[in-house]
């Protein structure tokens, strides 16, 4: 476990800033006590500086998981968001979608979100940028990646894709192994 | 006459323009240009179509030219139209018309035909008791046929090739083929007359179900939910119910009476119905145009909305700053509304589907009470979003129930003005928004007495509701009721209609029509058996009156015309002259009730029932008990109307309701019940509504808690009432099985009770605030036992032991019971100890005695125990030096695991002594250590972010956004000034201010200072001014040059220091330089902006010199020109200074006044110096020779190098 190296925070912020923006600011400079990441076998963990104390005390092999893991950097030094940074970011979103009852299912079993099954959008979203799936009951799902702006939203027709799969909750059980 | 369509136009052509184009051919009568537009409203096609008067070769001219032909950027194409649909309707009248006309003649003859068969004993082409085959007497060719029937012989030409011309065929021959038809089909027309087209148009007979409605093509509009409906049904069968008392009731007065009824009924015409009716389907065929419009434009808007709605369903998108539902804590709630969920979803368009909402086209009678229902269920639920709050447990099936509910909710929202400013508002909003829509007067009565005059009615739109209201009431002629004849009135009713719930009694026809919640007050007149019921109903009605107008008292909309308060006169007058005591008794009760908590409410109501009185007294002094009930019912409505107030009217049923509830106590017990319920249901209900209940339990739960109440007042109390009240609840349902008669007895003695015991709240109330005040004067005045003073800590309390106890007893009283109770405990104990510092007192051990966590003190026991504790508690508050420093903190918490018991006291003992203080301080180190690391791996983290951020747009762009999140408590700032960071809300006024008093006096001092230096100079030059005439030097060499030209300055200035040190640049000669000439010289500057400039400037005007350096040198003091002068040049200087100063110091003030003006002054020298610019400074033979001599050198240099060049080339050439 090691603090990420400058590149890597960057990689980390410009993804993160797709979906909350400046607020990753709220993350790292949090008044309710000093939050930091930490690399663990190519994972980003977020941690409180108690736990990060605690986790020193275990030995790096050993060691699977600490605190809540925010994504992982792929081989080719990309970084992946895993669903588990969801409880971090989706207060903080700044572009959300919500998606009917009826295509909620559909997201969480790890399909786009067309057309038909777009409730609500917030104003404004552009192409490609990151937004948090919600469910019409405000239930963060997931996060996905607009594929149309808000505009173009309106225009499509009801099943093209308006919303690219990034990760949701469904993973927590479909992929229970690999979530750290 | 043709029709031309032109299509291909250019947006720009005019009607005019197309006429002008067209005259030439022929006489254009009608132009009609058309111009299609894309949805952004921007033209793509316009085309027209002319009449014109046009002969066939014309026209054929006419196309030959302008056909194909380009005129205003576009190609024409003419076209013969058919003719304009219009036209050729009148043309179709006109033919038909004329068709008529032969028919008629042809109908003449029939006429004539029957009237000669008629004669002839033939009726209706049946000739009875006659023999088939027999001819009808006087008529030839006519036969009887089977049936009697009379049959034309006739006369058939015959085909060709047969012999005879005609053949003769006789009926009566071939009278077995004729069959009888039934008398249906016979109805139909018989005769050959053509049936008009108009008729042709088929028609559906059936009934008002909604299938063969459905048949003929009328669909019913938009239907709320199912639950509604199903609602609307049984009240709609309640409503034929209550029609038919009504009628009963009509029939049961004379006629008089019953057109009074109707006329009062027709100006109150409610607008909510008029605008739920807006399209509303008659069953009359006549479809006049207006009503067809009307219907168009009630039918617009609400398709609009839906429309929008619709869309919106589709793809809702929100702004940025969407706040996420608390969905999940509201659900609950909702759900338990039951099919309430699907209005509560989209709650903003409530209105606008409120407002578009129609009724269901059924029949008449179904009409109106279906849209109020559903008023009535919007208003719950508009009310249940705005209250954010549900009602578990409800029984939404139960119309009755419902509307209770509704009921039940009102009051608050009119008694808590607060709340029912908003819902009110909205109501209002709302009506003013429908009210275009909507026509006024459309008769409720009327449409159940007769179609025809509403018809009539709603074509006179126009009249003004309160004029023709009035002149109604002139007209009614008054019917003289005595009590006994109401009473015989309302058993004739009763006997109708004994069987129906009250809430169907409660659907008097207006009522119906008017406001769903409304019905239960309008049974009372039919309803009561004995005069008391009548009464009470009567007075319900007075009392929703008042209501009424308490709410419009609260809400301010005092817009209410006189007429409103006519039956209020009637009514009150009667009320007067019956003069019954229990009736005042009871109205009084009632405005307790409605206005309870609120006397000033009362108060109002009071002032303005004599005034009202006075008005009746002065106006109509009749008073007949059921014109007036029923005008004032009438008037009720039509104020609702003009408020457009539903919170109002429904509060005012709502008090009805309660109040019905009192009076018919058949009915009551159950439905209390069922209101308790609800109200006890609903955590979250107000506590008027509460209140009102339980006192309605508490009277009805008879002699034991009647008395509890009026003897343990202190009891009572706001946070325990409710608790009672819920026993009372309780306590209500059992006492349901009592005997009607012993009912109404101990309903009378319940009122009494509550009466009694609302006196005694107000007068508790009263008291209250008595001692308050005087608790509060006390506190003003000084204390007059000032010795008593209660120290935290101190030893005198167990001095005053007494009065203190007192006071402590009456802090805890406090803490439990209510303030009442509080005071009226002080108040004597005060009196008993004599002590006037005990209210004093009281503040301060309030407080303390708040503090104290442990109870015992709380119920306090013998005055002994307290004195016990009491000194106690003197030193409970000292810290125990036990508790003192880091380790007293850690004992501190080891202790406050045990709480505050006394076996678990904690000692120094208990401190575990452990640490060592190197350690401590080793691991602080470390602490330290990687907290700085971790700060500095987030300062990091920033910039990385900062960075990030910075490169990404659009997250930049949000980010004041994401400042304006980070919440910051205003009010639970505190300035500590232990804290560094709290440094910034200090302000250091002080400190700035001596800085800038210190600077000025320094500034003052230098402007003071240097007259004194200009003085010196002229006498004596000291060693530090010489710096300052370092640079006045050059103003010297200036005042050389006075008379030079300002323009040529610098040329003589380059010239003479030319000569004397090597300057590069001409700028650099301005400059002299030594750095601290120039300070001096700068702060001479910085200070000619004091006022003492103007004073040397005076003083040395004699000295004045004209020189036009030196504002150049202020100008162009610069860092950069020191590089350029070198340091042998200052030296120079310095040398020449000293002589010059003395002319120089002069100018340096003076002369940027002159030169430095843009603007020229007279004398400038300027002017002068600027025309020798254009004459010629030299002889005109020297400068001949000077311009020879230079020919000459030309012409030389020129020769050699044309030989130079020649000869390059020759040798290029030879190479």
């Amino acid at each position: 476990m090691r603090p990420l190296t400058d590149e890597e925070t960057k990689i980390m912020f410009e993804k993160l800033s797709k979906y909350i923006g400046e607020n990753i600011k709220l993350l790292v400079d949090r008044p309710d006590g000093s939050y930091c990441f930490r690399l663990h076998n190519d994972r980003v963990y977020y941690m409180s500086e108690k736990i990060l104390k605690l986790a020193t005390n275990i030995s790096r092999d050993k060691l699977v998981s600490v605190g809540t893991c925010f994504g992982k950097f792929t081989k080719t030094i990309k970084f992946r968001l895993h669903i588990t940074a969801l409880d971090f970011l989706a207060p903080y979103a700044k572009f959300k979608v919500w998606v009917k009852p009826g295509a909620e299912q559909s997201f969480l079993y790890g399909n786009h979100v067309l057309k038909s099954g777009l409730g609500r959008i917030t104003e404004n979203t552009m192409q490609y940028q990151g937004v948090v799936v919600y469910s019409m009951t405000d239930v963060p799902l997931g996060f996905g990646v607009a594929a149309k702006s808000t505009q173009e939203c309106r225009r499509v027709d009801p099943m093209s894709i308006v919303v690219f799969h990034q990760a949701d909750v469904g993973e927590f059980i479909r992929n229970e192994d690999t979530l750290t | 006459m043709r029709r031309l369509y032109i299509g291909g136009l250019s947006h720009t052509v005019t009607q005019k323009d197309l006429k002008d184009r067209f005259g030439k051919f022929g006489e254009v009568e009608d132009v009609e240009l058309r111009t299609r537009r894309d949805d952004e409203g921007v033209p793509y096609k316009t085309f027209g179509y002319i009449n014109i008067n046009i002969s066939d070769a014309d026209l054929k001219k006419c196309l030959t030219v302008l056909n194909k032909s380009k005129w205003k950027g576009g190609t024409l194409q003419i076209e013969t139209a058919k003719e304009s649909f219009l036209h050729r309707l009148a043309e179709e009248r006109q033919t038909a018309a004329e068709q008529r006309l032969p028919q008629t003649a042809a109908e003449d003859q029939r006429q004539k035909m029957l009237d000669s068969l008629s004669k002839a004993g033939v009726d209706n082409f049946t000739m009875k008791a006659a023999v088939p085959g027999t001819e009808v007497p006087g008529h030839k060719d006519w036969v009887v046929s089977k049936f009697g029937r009379v049959l034309p012989v006739l006369q058939l030409r015959s085909q060709k090739g047969s012999r005879a011309r005609t053949l003769k065929y006789d009926p009566s021959k071939y009278s077995h083929n004729i069959r009888k038809l039934d008398r249906s089909t016979a109805d139909q027309p018989t005769t050959d007359q053509p049936t008009p087209v108009t008729q042709l148009t088929w028609e559906v007979q059936g009934g008002d179900d909604d299938i063969s409605k459905k048949r003929r093509g009328e669909f019913p509009p938009y239907e709320p939910p199912t639950r509604k409906k199903s609602r609307t049904d049984v009240v709609n069968s309640h409503t034929a119910e209550g029609r038919t008392r009504l009628k009963q009731t009509v029939d049961s007065v004379d006629g008089t009476e019953a057109h009074q009824f109707t006329n009062g009924c027709e100006p109150p015409t409610d607008h909510r119905l008029a605008q739920g009716k807006g399209p509303r389907l008659t069953d009359s065929d006549v479809d006049s145009d207006e009503e067809i419009r009307r219907m168009a434009r009630a039918h617009n808007p609400s398709h609009a909305a839906l429309r929008q709605e619709e869309e919106d369903d589709k793809l809702e998108v929100v702004g940025l700053d969407y706040l996420e539902k608390s969905s999940r804590a509201r659900q609950p709630r909702r759900g338990s509304a039951g099919d309430e969920e699907e209005n509560d979803y989209d709650s903003a368009d409530t209105d606008e589907l409120f407002a578009s909402r129609k009724p269901p086209p059924p029949a008449q009678e179904r009409l109106t009470l279906p849209t109020a229902e559903q008023l009535a269920g919007n208003d719950t639920d508009k009310k249940r979003k705005t209250k954010k709050k549900g009602k578990a447990g409800e029984e939404e099936d139960n119309p009755a129930d419902s509307e209770k509910h509704v009921a039940s909710r009102k009051p608050s929202s009119t008694q808590q003005s607060e709340d029912c400013d908003k819902p009110g508002s909205q109501n209002q909003s709302k009506k003013l928004k429908v009210l275009p829509v909507v026509k006024p007067p459309s008769s409720e009565s009327d449409s159940d007495l007769d179609d025809d005059e509403e018809e009539e009615e709603l074509e006179s739109a126009d009249y003004s509701s309160d004029s023709d209201y009035e002149a109604m009431f002139s007209n009614v002629t008054r019917l003289e009721l005595s009590l006994a004849d109401l009473q015989r009135l309302a058993e004739e009713s009763q006997q109708t209609c004994k069987t129906t719930a009250p809430s169907v009694l409660g659907a008097s026809p207006e009522q119906e029509t008017d406001l769903p919640s409304r019905p239960p007050e309008r049974p009372a007149p039919k309803k009561g058996t004995t005069p008391e019921e009548i009464l009470a109903a009567l007075m319900e009605e007075d009392s929703s009156e008042d209501e009424q107008k308490k709410t419009k008292k609260s809400k301010g909309v005092g817009s209410a015309p006189l007429p409103a308060f006519q039956g209020t006169r009637a009514l009150d007058d009667r009320s007067q002259t019956d003069e019954c005591p229990r009736r005042r008794k009871a109205e009084e009760e009632e405005e307790k009730e409605g206005g309870r908590g609120g006397q000033v409410k009362k108060q109002k109501l009071h002032s303005e029932a004599p005034q009202l009185n006075h008005r009746a007294t002065g106006g109509k002094t009749n008073g007949q008990k059921h014109s007036a009930t029923q005008d004032t019912s009438s008037e009720e409505e039509e104020e609702e109307e003009e408020e457009k107030a539903k919170t109002v009217s429904s509060s005012s049923s709502d008090d009805e309701e309660e109040e019905r509830m009192e009076a018919n106590p058949t009915d009551v017990r159950a439905k209390a019940a069922a209101t308790a319920s609800s109200s006890s249901s609903s955590s979250s209900a107000d506590e008027d509504e509460q209140e009102m209940i339980s006192a309605e339990a508490a009277v009805k739960a008879a002699p034991p808690p009647a008395p509890h109440s009026e003897s343990s007042s202190s009891e009572e109390e706001e946070e325990e009432e409710e608790d009672e009240e819920e026993e009372e609840e309780e306590e209500a349902p059992p006492r349901a099985a009592l005997g009607a008669a012993e009912e109404e007895e101990w309903q009378r003695k319940a009122n009494a009770r509550r009466l009694a015991a609302v006196k005694q709240r107000q007068k508790e109330a009263e008291e209250h605030k008595k001692l308050i005040q005087g608790a509060l004067a006390n506190l003003d005045a000084p204390a007059a036992g000032a010795g008593k003073h209660i120290v935290f800590g101190s030893d005198d309390e167990g001095d005053d032991g007494v009065g203190n106890d007192a006071d402590k007893k009456q802090a805890t009283s406090e803490v439990t019971t209510s303030k009442k109770t509080l005071f009226q405990d002080s108040q004597s104990e005060d009196e008993a100890t004599g002590d006037e510092a005990a209210v004093n007192e009281n503040a301060t051990t309030q407080g303390k005695v708040r503090l104290k966590p442990s109870g015992p003190q709380l119920f306090g026991g013998s005055e002994n125990e307290e004195d016990a504790d009491e000194e106690e508690d003197g030193s409970r508050f000292d810290i125990r030096p036990q508790f003192e420093g880091q380790a007293g903190q850690k004992l501190m918490e080891l202790q406050s695991r045990f709480g505050t018991d006394q076996r678990f006291r904690m000692d120094s003992r208990f401190l575990e002594e452990e640490e060592d203080k190197e350690e401590e301080s080793e691991k602080k180190k470390s602490v330290t250590e990687e907290e700085e690391a971790l700060d500095e791996e987030r300062k990091k983290n920033l910039s990385i972010l900062q960075s990030v951020l910075g490169s990404s747009q659009h997250t930049c762009s949000s980010k004041t956004a994401g400042k304006a999140k980070t919440f910051r408590d205003v009010s639970a700032l505190h300035y500590d000034p232990s804290k560094e960071e709290h440094a910034a809300f200090e302000t250091k006024s002080d400190e700035t201010k001596k800085e800038s008093k210190a600077a000025r006096r320094k500034k003052r001092e230098e402007a003071q200072k240097l007259p004194e230096v200009s003085k010196e100079i002229y006498y004596d030059v000291s060693g530090d001014l010489k710096a300052v005439f370092g640079q006045t030097k050059k103003d010297d060499v200036a005042g050389e040059d006075e008379k030079t030209n300002w323009d040529q300055e610098e040329e003589q200035d380059d010239a003479e220091e030319g000569g004397k040190e090597e300057r590069p640049t001409l700028q650099s000669s301005l400059l002299f330089a030594d750095p601290s000439a120039e300070k001096e010289e700068a702060s001479g500057f910085k200070f000619s902006f004091f006022g003492d400039d103007a004073e040397t400037g005076s003083g040395e005007t004699e000295y004045k010199v004209e020189s036009i350096q030196a504002p150049k040198v202020s100008w162009q003091q610069d860092l950069r020109f020191h590089d350029s002068s070198s340091d042998e040049d200052e030296e120079e200087q310095e040398d020449e200074e000293e002589q010059s100063n003395v002319a120089a110091l002069t100018t340096e003030e003076e002369t940027p006044s002159k030169t430095d003006l843009f603007f020229f002054y007279p004398e400038d020298s300027r002017l002068t110096e600027g025309p020798r610019l254009f004459c010629r400074s030299s002889q005109l033979e020297e400068q001949r020779e000077q311009w020879e001599e230079r020919r000459s050198e030309l012409r030389q240099e020129y020769r050699k190098k044309h030989k130079d060049a020649r000869r390059k080339l020759k040798s290029s050439q030879k190479s």
